[in-house]
């Protein structure tokens, strides 16, 4: 990654690239946006057609938990990732297999999640105050891209790779399993493994997007743009490169655009206020192709 | 491939303290067509889903392979056709979509190659769909679904067949369809398992009919078992 900065960092020197590469934090936040824009369209994608959304937005929020028992257990404030990442993929995997014995309709149990998981975090936030500066929690809850570092990249890269790995070699049985879950069953596919495999991956996608996107906001972002492709696709393979496009722009004009125009707004808000216009465009082209 | 045998021995079902199915005891014979008839709320349903395995049942249901089939083939998992089959109304999943990532590697969001599109136009064409592989699952009509359920099933190529209720929503032109299919299906020896309330096709093709009605009340020809039941009461159910 070093070179690569010294790199950009000679173009800006040099005139080619504008003056805002003379920042390292950017270019580490660009690098970020370029792995995390692909990963939350790819697998939003799916998030959509497993109506897993109101999931991952529960998730985002534990994330603040996570950070809260990370820092409060002696982790480093900037990385506390023991706390994030178990905290999350204990809540999904429990979410998730308490949805499967109970009859409580799932909107209901992860809307109790969410409450619980936002509760403790409120809860904890008292400890972690008299531990370090609060003010770093808005970086959490919204995203910053002044905090991405080499270790973050090193996470995400290897997150990345993971997910791209599992898409490649069992999408499909996938989506057989989430459109007719009983013949995948029959046909012999593992329909629970697959589903717990997918709720971890979404948990770490979304505690790696917690830098950049925010708590609260990476959840909107596995969904709007795969709403906002959805609406103006017709295939799978359509609906999952229009989703990865639109999710890539947004990730990278969300921290590129804030430091064009100066203006102060947390790179997770950014992104997502995109993302929303994009929708809003795609809904507007839908009704005129509709009239049409 | 041809079908196997089925036996159940004293399988029964609960679910919830409630008594679905009492313990059964029947032999399914490879080969042929056996109808499930019974009343609304007979336990038609959940005795086709033990048979399959989807339902947490007691006693054995045994398969027993003709001679010869390879243990380890795909061939032998059975295909399941579920009742009236639903789909999210906007999802840009199409019809060559649903098909090809039953018999593909090549994940979707990569073009798929020619020989599986042909190989999924080829199973359109058998269920009269052909022309409907470019259309989202949300917006084909609940007879097109059907069909669409039947030509996933003969993808697989399976011995072992289990249809719950396969003519609904289906007009007179897929009735055809489908009923030709089946009798196909018969002549290849498989073993069909059906859910079905027209008495007019269980008379007409049936080898075997097992009347449900909490448990099995009665197996035998349709001579056998419709002589001596209430068709009437049979034919809303």
């Amino acid at each position: 990654m070093e070179s690569i900065r010294q790199f950009l960092f000679e173009q800006q020197a040099a005139g080619v690239l504008p003056d805002m590469f003379q920042y390292g934090f950017l270019i580490n936040s660009l690098a970020a946006a370029l792995m995390i824009g692909p990963l939350l369209g790819g697998m939003g994608s799916l998030v959509v057609i497993k109506r897993l959304a109101f999931f991952s937005e529960a998730v985002g929020h534990a994330a603040l938990t996570g950070i809260a028992i990370g820092i409060l257990l002696g982790e480093p404030a900037s990385h506390p990732f023991g706390g994030l990442f178990s905290f999350c993929l204990t809540f999904a995997v429990l979410l998730h297999w308490v949805k499967s014995r109970t009859a409580v309709p799932y909107d209901a149990l992860v809307g109790v999640f969410l409450a619980v998981a936002i509760a403790s975090g409120a809860a904890l936030l008292l400890f972690v105050a008299r531990k370090v500066n609060i003010h770093i929690l808005e970086n959490v809850l919204f995203g910053s891209i002044l905090t991405v570092q080499d270790t973050d990249l090193a996470i995400l890269a290897v997150i990345t790779l993971l997910c791209m790995a599992a898409m490649l070699l069992f999408g499909n049985r996938a989506l057989i399993a989430t459109l007719s879950p009983e013949q995948a069953k029959v046909r012999g596919i593992r329909v629970n493994l697959y589903e717990y495999a997918f709720v971890l991956l979404i948990a770490l996608i979304t505690v790696a997007a917690v830098k950049i996107a925010g708590a609260i906001l990476v959840g909107a972002m596995l969904l709007i743009p795969a709403t906002t492709a959805r609406l103006v696709t017709r295939n799978v393979m359509q609906f999952f490169w229009v989703n990865i496009v639109i999710s890539t722009c947004c990730c990278v004009a969300g921290i590129l655009l804030p430091m064009v125009f100066d203006l102060p707004v947390p790179s997770g808000a950014a992104i997502v206020l995109l993302a929303s216009i994009g929708f809003v465009a795609a809904v507007g082209f839908n009704r005129i192709r509709s009239l049409a | 491939m041809k079908g196997p045998s089925i036996s159940l021995q004293n399988v029964s079902l609960n679910l919830a303290g409630n008594c679905i199915l009492e313990p059964v005891n029947a032999e399914l014979q490879a080969g042929q067509l056996h109808l499930l008839i019974g009343p609304n709320g007979a336990g038609k349903t959940s005795l086709l889903k033990t048979l399959l395995g989807l339902m947490p049942h007691k006693g054995e249901v045994l398969r027993h392979w003709p001679a010869g089939t390879d243990k380890n083939t795909s061939d032998r998992l059975p295909v399941y056709i579920p009742q009236q089959p639903k789909f999210d109304a906007v999802l840009p999943v199409t019809v060559m979509d649903y098909l090809a990532a039953s018999i593909s590697r090549r994940p979707l969001f990569f073009r798929q190659s020619g020989r599986i599109k042909t190989q999924v136009m080829e199973t359109l064409e058998v269920v009269a769909m052909a022309d409907k592989a470019e259309l989202q699952l949300g917006k084909l009509s609940g007879g097109e679904r059907q069909r669409l359920m039947f030509a996933q099933a003969l993808q697989q190529k399976a011995g072992l067949w289990f249809m719950d209720e396969p003519m609904t929503g289906l007009d007179g032109e897929g009735q055809r369809i489908i009923t030709g299919l089946i009798q196909r299906l018969r002549q290849e020896q498989k073993t069909l398992v059906m859910v079905h309330h027209d008495m007019d096709f269980v008379r007409q093709y049936a080898d075997n009919v097992l009347l449900v009605d909490g448990g099995v009340k009665q197996t035998g020809t349709p001579e056998q078992v419709l002589g001596r039941s209430d068709t009437a009461m049979l034919e809303v159910a």
